[in-house]
């Protein structure tokens, strides 16, 4: 409730105190939602309510925005209480001080390679500083769980990070961010980032993080992509994980092995509407075991307004062997597009479980209006758990 | 020699400062190719030779584009283009997302009944997972599992004389591979504590560079949530 009335509250102080030239945009989605609750092996049905507001041109420069976005949600199946979840809502000024200084603040999504999440709090991105940039953040570190949020006292996030540009599309960041769990440090990271083009159609990149309290190297990757031929992407990356825990878990007492993982990816366009995709990925999880992963794939626009898309996946080795097949279309008439799509999965869990699992579905989308449109679609799931597990929702989008 | 790395990567930094401040190239507004068709961002980044991205295997590798702090997603997408998946939102239907057992919308990654086949794809990278989802997410099914406790795992096979259930030889190498998973179950480990307590002369399950991190973990964490278990003096 305290979203609604937050939001609303925004909205009409948005309509009354800011300039004519100030442009209010609010996008409202209702919708109907039922799907299969695996716990209670019940069906649930589910009232939601989206907004979003953008509020802009409020200054003559253009340079003071507003945007927020949340949801209000009821399960009519049950007795639960109207939830809330308030996804962000933040003042955005940017170009201060000769455009070398971007401000938001407020609830926002904030992201860097030593840490993201969804903060209360201010984040300074520092600009224009001849090639180097400096971003620095902080607040109250925002958790939700499925329908509202449950952010705990004493947790906080924080982030900085400096980059530099350099030639050839070159460039560096070095990033560094803490999390706060009830006031006690959960994690401290470093991050490091880089990329570059030393020679056309060779770009190198890289990212890792370090885990401070672990002393470990919690992520590493470095990879290649090369474009010998104008319609054909090539790609290789090396990947490594150490899994760590939150120093506030006890789990981060336990030693561990890591993950180690090899791909190589092609991209080969037969022309504007046909691409076909293929990779490979070796997986190795220490101690002798490992997984092979072969994928190929098709999208293809055989006709105007049509759109085809058909990926296949093999999985074999530790954890389980996994066959699928995923196949979707998508064809525009006029004011209306409609969509369907099959999953196919045949797995075979190690020590387990084996069995199909299929996915069946259809969509519609339809444009009332220049504003206002409607949206629907059905789901019915075969698997081991259900025989049809029926799911769906019906959507009314209108923006103001 | 982990600071020598890092002290390694600071002194290289400084140098491509130096070298960055004579010559560096302003980056593209891109807000006016918001609805430019990929074909045509093609051909610009080819001729300004920047590898083109939103490709088949964007969902895959857009995190190294967007984690970098000045990156430029939000030209064309609001945040809650991004929120809409790593929370859980939904203001924009996309017909090929499916909802979950928990009523909200799921990536597009999440193929098929993912419930069904989310023990191998968790496999498949599994720090993937945590990037949407915190630890307790998993806890938050299997913890309250009508079947809690039948789930064939191979460490947790019966196989004693009279099909008793005891921790055999590959636990350990389980736990190490995906410790992560352990947690879904048992988020206290108290069940592991029950043998690798110290206050009853378990077996030490810490990490080859414990002597240089217990302090850390002491200090910086809550130690009642973690040594405490184990040790009567830390």
């Amino acid at each position: 409730m305290k979203l609604k009335l937050s939001l609303l509250f925004l909205a009409l102080l948005c309509y009354t105190s800011f300039s004519n030239a100030t442009e209010v945009t609010l996008k409202s989605s209702t919708q109907y939602l039922w799907y299969e609750d695996i716990l209670t092996q019940d069906t649930e049905k589910d009232i939601a309510e989206y907004l979003k507001l953008n509020v802009s041109k409020i200054d003559k420069e253009g340079k003071l925005n507003i945007y927020g976005y949340g949801r209000v949600s009821k399960q009519l199946s049950s007795g639960e209480d109207v939830e809330g979840k308030l996804y962000y809502l933040y003042l955005d000024y940017k170009g201060l001080f000769n455009d070398r200084l971007d401000l938001r603040l407020g609830r926002q999504f904030v992201y860097l390679s030593a840490v993201s999440g969804v903060i209360d709090g201010a984040n300074v991105e520092l600009k224009k500083l001849g090639p180097v940039g400096i971003t620095v953040f902080g607040g109250r570190n925002v958790q939700f769980d499925s329908k509202k949020e449950v952010t705990g006292s004493g947790d906080y996030l924080f982030g900085s990070a400096i980059y530099l540009n350099l030639p050839k599309n070159s460039r560096v960041e070095l990033s560094y961010g803490v999390k706060y769990d009830d006031n006690d440090i959960a994690r401290e990271t470093i991050g490091f980032d880089f990329s570059t083009s030393p020679v056309k159609g060779v770009s190198l990149y890289g990212n890792t993080k370090y885990d401070v309290i672990s002393e470990a190297t919690s992520e590493l990757l470095f990879g290649v992509k090369l474009q010998p031929l104008d319609r054909l992407t090539l790609k290789g990356e090396y990947y490594e994980s150490y899994p760590t825990f939150d120093a506030t878990s006890v789990y981060s007492v336990f030693a561990v092995d890591k993950y180690k993982e090899k791909l190589i990816e092609a991209e080969y366009r037969l022309s504007d509407n046909y691409l076909i995709t293929a990779g490979y990925g070796r997986e190795d999880f220490d101690e002798g075991k490992n997984a092979n992963l072969y994928e190929a794939g098709l999208s293809a626009k055989p006709i105007k307004n049509l759109a085809l898309n058909i990926k296949y996946e093999k999985r074999t080795g530790y954890a389980g062997s996994l066959s699928g097949l995923r196949l979707n279309g998508e064809y525009k008439i006029a004011k209306a597009s409609i969509a369907a799509g099959l999953d196919y999965d045949d797995f075979r869990r190690e020590e387990s479980r084996a069995s199909t699992a299929k996915k069946y579905w259809l969509g519609v989308n339809y444009d009332v209006r220049k504003n206002i449109s409607v949206a629907a679609r059905v789901e019915d799931n075969e698997n081991y758990n259900y025989n049809h597990s029926y799911q769906g929702m019906v959507a009314l989008n209108v923006n103001f | 020699m982990k600071t020598l790395n890092y002290l390694t990567l600071a002194l290289a930094m400084g140098i491509f400062l130096l070298l960055g401040i004579t010559n560096t190239q302003a980056k593209t507004d891109h807000k006016e190719f918001k609805t430019a068709q990929l074909s045509e961002c093609f051909e610009c980044h080819k001729s300004s030779n920047v590898q083109p991205n939103h490709d088949s295997s964007f969902i895959k590798e857009h995190r190294i584009l967007a984690e970098k702090s000045d990156s430029n997603c939000i030209e064309c997408h609001d945040q809650s283009f991004c929120l809409d998946c790593h929370i859980g939102g939904g203001i924009e239907q996309d017909l090929k997302k499916s909802i979950s057992s928990k009523g909200n919308y799921m990536p597009k990654t999440h193929r098929s009944d993912f419930i069904s086949i989310h023990p191998i794809k968790a496999m498949d990278n599994p720090q993937n997972c945590y990037r949407c989802h915190e630890a307790n997410f998993c806890e938050s099914c299997h913890e309250k599992l009508p079947q809690k406790g039948t789930l064939k795992i191979k460490s947790h096979t019966p196989l004693g004389t009279y099909n008793q259930t005891y921790w055999n030889s590959e636990h350990a190498k389980e736990a190490r591979r995906n410790l992560q998973s352990c947690s879904s179950c048992h988020p206290t480990a108290d069940v592991c504590v029950q043998c690798h307590s110290a206050k009853t002369g378990g077996v030490n399950p810490h990490p080859k560079n414990w002597r240089s991190i217990k302090d850390n973990i002491r200090d910086k964490g809550n130690p009642d949530k973690t040594c405490k278990k184990c040790h009567l003096q830390y």
